[in-house]
């Protein structure tokens, strides 16, 4: 008895779920009509199955190429985005200083500026860089890291800072102790006590950085390095939405991120925390 | 001697990452700052003259500018609220003894995998034509009627929208906290007699203080940033009853051409949300446990 | 210590480095500024003429997306047949301008570009190089291409024109001549089970597009309109306007509320007998390909104090960009001149992009039936313009489509509604 109303209760938490990605439906049903289809019932599953307007819109995306941009984009950002903030958050959390605390609090403070406000005069920098120090900023995939990279700072910055304070200090002291100096102690022994926060980053970044589209779309303007975003963009119009293709550009967008995400949230599983240690 | 090697290590974990978000986020916003005192339309071959806080103070007469804070705030609050109440519930249900938590998991999150714009469209459609549809089957036209065209509801839709949005996202960081909490701690409270809302109220919710604190913060700055969602469900509308504020700043500077008085709107914008949710960290932080 | 000094470096770098900056940008200025920097550029262009080597290679960003396939297989013909390389940035037509000001803005502008003539090339005139020398200036029809201070600086695209796009079935055109024949119209095909007529939610399709005709009747609708923003006439006060009040007082009646209906509901319903007309223009043809359209359908007039005549006008230019180097400005007039020249050039105009021919030296044999009407209505000069164009930056987005909006969720008068749009215009203006 008891076991048949857990059951019916996970069958309801699975209703619920399903109710839940209502809209998710919408996108996918759509990716197979076209407008008249669409414009008789948008609820309705489509009359026919046809691949044909996943075939368009991957040859209109130059869907190879994207995607090898996109990877390259998302990957090397965020390589760099937790090396670095989960340094830089661990330095501020154990020199609690003042100039850490104002470093921390700038970082925090600057997370609520609008993008929109900001993205006239970074143009003007990265075109200045460009100009005076040669390095080529814009409209090259390096500049769109560096500039990604900046961006995700704030975040991972802070996320490392919520965790690392329930890192034991403890620890670190008896390497220090054994003679490791501070990389080696921050790679050794901290950095994997973080895995948990650092999954949590990369899950984050990777769906804001695989999704971003107003950064690329000023940063980067040849074709051959347009990301996925930038690529699906010509789907819609001012007026006129190309509705299958800009579904079936969605849905062939979101894929590898639910790849993604199913692989990583595997590791974010119970007993990885410091749990192990003191605590 | 010591310290002084202490001080490099710092210097070389911190700077690397310090210099980048100099040059891609705190220059420009010092340039920007340096815009909002001028009159000026963005392009650098046309005009641009000096006006001093003209800019400012114009902004406290602007009526629009005024409302559209008052929603975004109104917006914001019932927003936050719900956001946290349903993503910790979600991630109370995910760390829970269900068999498909795993499954479920993944499709609570998949809302926050489709982008604002598209978010906006899709759901325009449901609070639209699926609304009315309903509305004229089943006679239930007080409640199912197109939202949007309300300024209450279109409030509510917006907060609808975002919700399922975010809750996804804001999920995954209580999730992170909750496991954080070593088994133990919660097996000793059992021990002890403690009930589901007992472990839950004074054991959980105090150890995980600092997700609270994350999460408070990033609902709190998204919905005050809000945009994408927006444009493209109510686009402000009826008669500018859900414009927010970052869309009013982006309209005076990319519509209106207002590029120094949009800046000087922003400006305002920032210091405002900066301080409301510095006070939200300093207190949330105060009431984290130390471990 | 160490770090206080690093991070006072790093500071006075930043300072530095932004003062560096901000002293740049106002040298730029002062250079340029005071002396309308665009004649002299343009002069010296002129004096070199074709003797300036044109550039291998140009960009082009444009916002018409519905002809970007078209427009690249386009470029790929100029390549085969002249070497010169051209590349397509692609867009969406939503942030368009915003991305092409960022992109001029920091010197990274394309060679060529598009935007409406009007109010957004007035702005961005300092970036526009001089055209008038191409040898097909004197083709393009009256008063088609764009000219600022004397020159031409923009290449007319097509002609497009607007009003009631009409079902021939159900609505005789010689029928709705005037406000009283509207109405009646309205109130028939209301009584017969069919939405008479339709606008949509989208701003310009709201009231965009429709508040052009009482501002194109007027006398000089300029001069008009720099009086309004000015606070000098009011439109409740205009005869055209007061009427275009009573249109929409009897739409707001009448037909189904517009903000409940998108573009493609709009043209769905038309397209498949549920709306009887529809306020569109010739541009909306290709949302019908995807529907067995059974019924003839034609294009009138918007009947506002009589008016007989369609709004017919060029809604984009082509413009070189004056900042580029002498060598790619030439290649970008070269590419233009090719297209409005060659055989090929013509073809694609034509053929591909279903243009409707704006110079003499040019022809579209195979118009859609809207395109058609356009066409004809422009032969027999019975048209009238897009003061539209001329409106204060960004006022149909964020001044008259909210003032709409509640128009149609309220049962304001058309005089309050009138009085609304005025003011609309006053502070849109400042």
């Amino acid at each position: 008895m008891k076991r048949l109303g857990k059951f019916l209760l996970q069958l309801f938490v699975l209703a619920l779920c399903l109710c839940y990605l209502f809209p998710i439906y919408i996108v996918i049903v759509n990716s197979f009509k076209n407008r008249q289809e669409l414009y008789t019932n948008m609820m309705a599953p489509p009359e026919t199955f046809t691949l044909e307007y996943y075939v368009t819109a991957m040859g209109k995306m130059n869907f190879m190429r994207a995607f090898g941009n996109s990877l390259i984009v998302t990957v090397v950002s965020i390589a760099f985005i937790v090396i670095l903030s989960s340094m830089t958050a661990w330095m501020l959390v154990r020199y609690n200083n003042r100039l850490s605390r104002c470093i921390f609090a700038i970082f925090v403070a600057t997370m609520i500026i609008p993008f929109q406000t900001i993205m006239m005069p970074l143009m003007q920098v990265m075109g200045w860089i460009r100009d005076t120090l040669h390095i080529p900023m814009l409209n090259t995939l390096g500049g769109l890291i560096y500039m990604n990279i900046g961006f995700g700072a704030s975040m991972a910055v802070f996320l490392y800072h919520g965790f690392i304070k329930a890192v034991p200090v403890s620890l670190e002291e008896a390497a220090t102790i054994d003679g490791c100096n501070k990389f080696k102690v921050f790679w050794k022994i901290v950095f994997p006590m973080l895995k948990p926060t650092t999954v949590t980053v990369m899950i984050l970044d990777v769906i804001w950085i695989w999704n971003d589209y107003l950064l690329p779309s000023l940063a980067i303007s040849d074709k051959a390095r347009r990301t996925i975003p930038l690529s699906t963009a010509s789907f819609f119009g001012q007026f006129t939405i190309e509705w299958n293709l800009a579904m079936a550009g969605l849905t062939l967008t979101i894929i590898p991120v639910i790849v993604f995400y199913l692989a990583a949230q595997k590791h974010i599983v119970k007993g990885v925390a410091a749990g192990a240690v003191k605590l | 001697m010591r310290r002084k090697k202490d001080n490099a290590w710092y210097a070389l974990f911190v700077i690397p990452l310090v210099y980048i978000f100099t040059t891609v986020v705190i220059v420009p916003f010092l340039i920007g700052i340096g815009y909002s005192f001028i009159s000026w339309d963005g392009m650098p071959l046309n005009e641009k003259t000096f006006v001093g806080m003209k800019n400012f103070t114009r902004i406290f007469s602007d009526q629009r500018f005024l409302t559209s804070a008052l929603h975004t705030v109104l917006f914001t609050v019932i927003s936050v609220a719900v956001i946290n109440a349903l993503g910790l519930f979600f991630a109370l249900l995910v760390t829970g003894k269900l068999k498909i938590r795993n499954v479920v998991r993944t499709m609570l999150f998949m809302p926050y995998l489709i982008g604002g714009l598209i978010l906006g469209y899709i759901w325009k459609f449901i609070f639209t034509d699926v609304f009315k549809m309903i509305g004229e089957t089943t006679g239930w036209n007080h409640f199912f009627f197109s939202w949007l065209l309300n300024p209450r509801y279109a409030l509510a839709a917006m907060i609808i929208v975002t919700t399922w949005q975010m809750a996804g996202y804001i999920m995954i960081i209580y999730i992170n906290g909750i496991q954080g909490i070593p088994e133990d701690v919660i097996e000793a409270a059992k021990v002890d007699g403690a009930g589901f809302w007992q472990t839950l109220l004074h054991i959980k919710f105090p150890l995980i203080m600092p997700s609270f604190t994350i999460c408070l913060f990033m609902t709190l700055s998204n919905c005050f940033k809000i945009f994408d969602v927006n444009v493209s469900l109510t686009g402000g509308g009826p008669n500018n009853a859900t414009e927010m504020m970052a869309m009013n700043i982006y309209n005076e500077i990319f519509s209106l051409n207002n590029y120094g008085y949009g800046q000087a709107k922003a400006i305002i914008f920032f210091i405002a949300v900066a301080s409301i949710t510095l006070i939200q960290v300093a207190i949330t932080k105060k009431r984290e446990v130390e471990m | 210590m160490k770090f206080k000094k690093i991070f006072t470096i790093l500071l006075a770098t930043t300072l530095v480095m932004s003062a560096a900056l901000t002293g740049c940008g106002k040298k730029e200025e002062t250079g340029k500024d005071g002396t309308n920097p665009t004649p002299t550029k343009a002069a010296s262009d002129n004096q070199e003429g074709n003797g300036t080597k044109a550039a291998d290679k140009i960009v082009i960003f444009q916002s018409k997306v519905e002809i970007t396939d078209q427009l690249e297989a386009c470029a790929k013909a100029y390549t085969e047949e002249t070497g010169v390389e051209v590349e397509v940035w692609g867009t969406t037509g939503d942030d368009y301008l915003q991305q092409l000001k960022i992109k001029l803005g920091n010197n990274q502008g394309p060679t060529v570009f598009s935007l409406a003539p009007g109010a957004e090339s007035q702005e961005l005139k300092a970036y526009l190089a001089d055209l008038s020398d191409l040898s097909f200036v004197n083709n393009i029809a009256a008063n088609m291409a764009n000219e600022i201070d004397g020159k031409v600086v923009g290449i007319p695209y097509t002609m497009e024109g607007f009003g009631l796009v009409y079902n021939k079935d159900l609505i005789n055109a010689s029928k709705v001549t005037n406000y009283d024949s509207f109405v009646k119209m309205l109130q028939d095909q209301k009584a017969a089970g069919v939405n008479g007529f339709s606008l949509s939610q989208e701003s310009y399709f709201l009231i965009g597009h429709i508040l052009n005709t009482p501002f194109a009747l007027q006398a000089d609708p300029v001069d008009y309109i720099n009086k309004l923003v000015a606070g000098e006439v009011k439109l409740q006060d205009t005869p055209e306007f007061v009427e275009f009040a009573k249109f929409m007082e009897a739409i707001r009646e009448y037909t189904n509320n517009p903000l409940e209906v998108t573009y493609d509901k709009e043209t769905g319903d038309f397209a498949t007998g549920k709306s009887a007309s529809i306020h569109q223009g010739n541009w909306s043809y290709g949302m019908f390909k995807d529907y067995d359209v059974t019924f003839d359908m034609g294009m009138m007039p918007l009947p506002v104090t009589g008016n007989d005549k369609l709004a017919v006008s060029v809604p984009t230019c082509w413009y070189v960009n004056s900042q580029a180097s002498p060598e790619e400005i030439q290649a970008g007039k070269d590419f233009i001149n090719w297209l409005y020249t060659s055989e090929t050039g013509e073809k694609y105009m034509m053929e591909e992009f279903g243009f409707i021919p704006v110079v003499s030296n040019m022809e579209n044999p195979n118009m859609d039936p809207l395109s058609q009407a356009v066409s004809e209505y422009a032969a027999a000069s019975k048209t009238i313009s897009w003061p539209m164009n001329e409106w204060p930056a960004g006022i149909v987005d964020v001044y008259l489509k909210p003032v709409t909006e509640e128009f149609f969720t309220t049962n304001m008068s058309g005089t309050d509604f009138l009085v609304k749009l005025t003011d609309a215009f006053v502070q849109a203006g400042q």
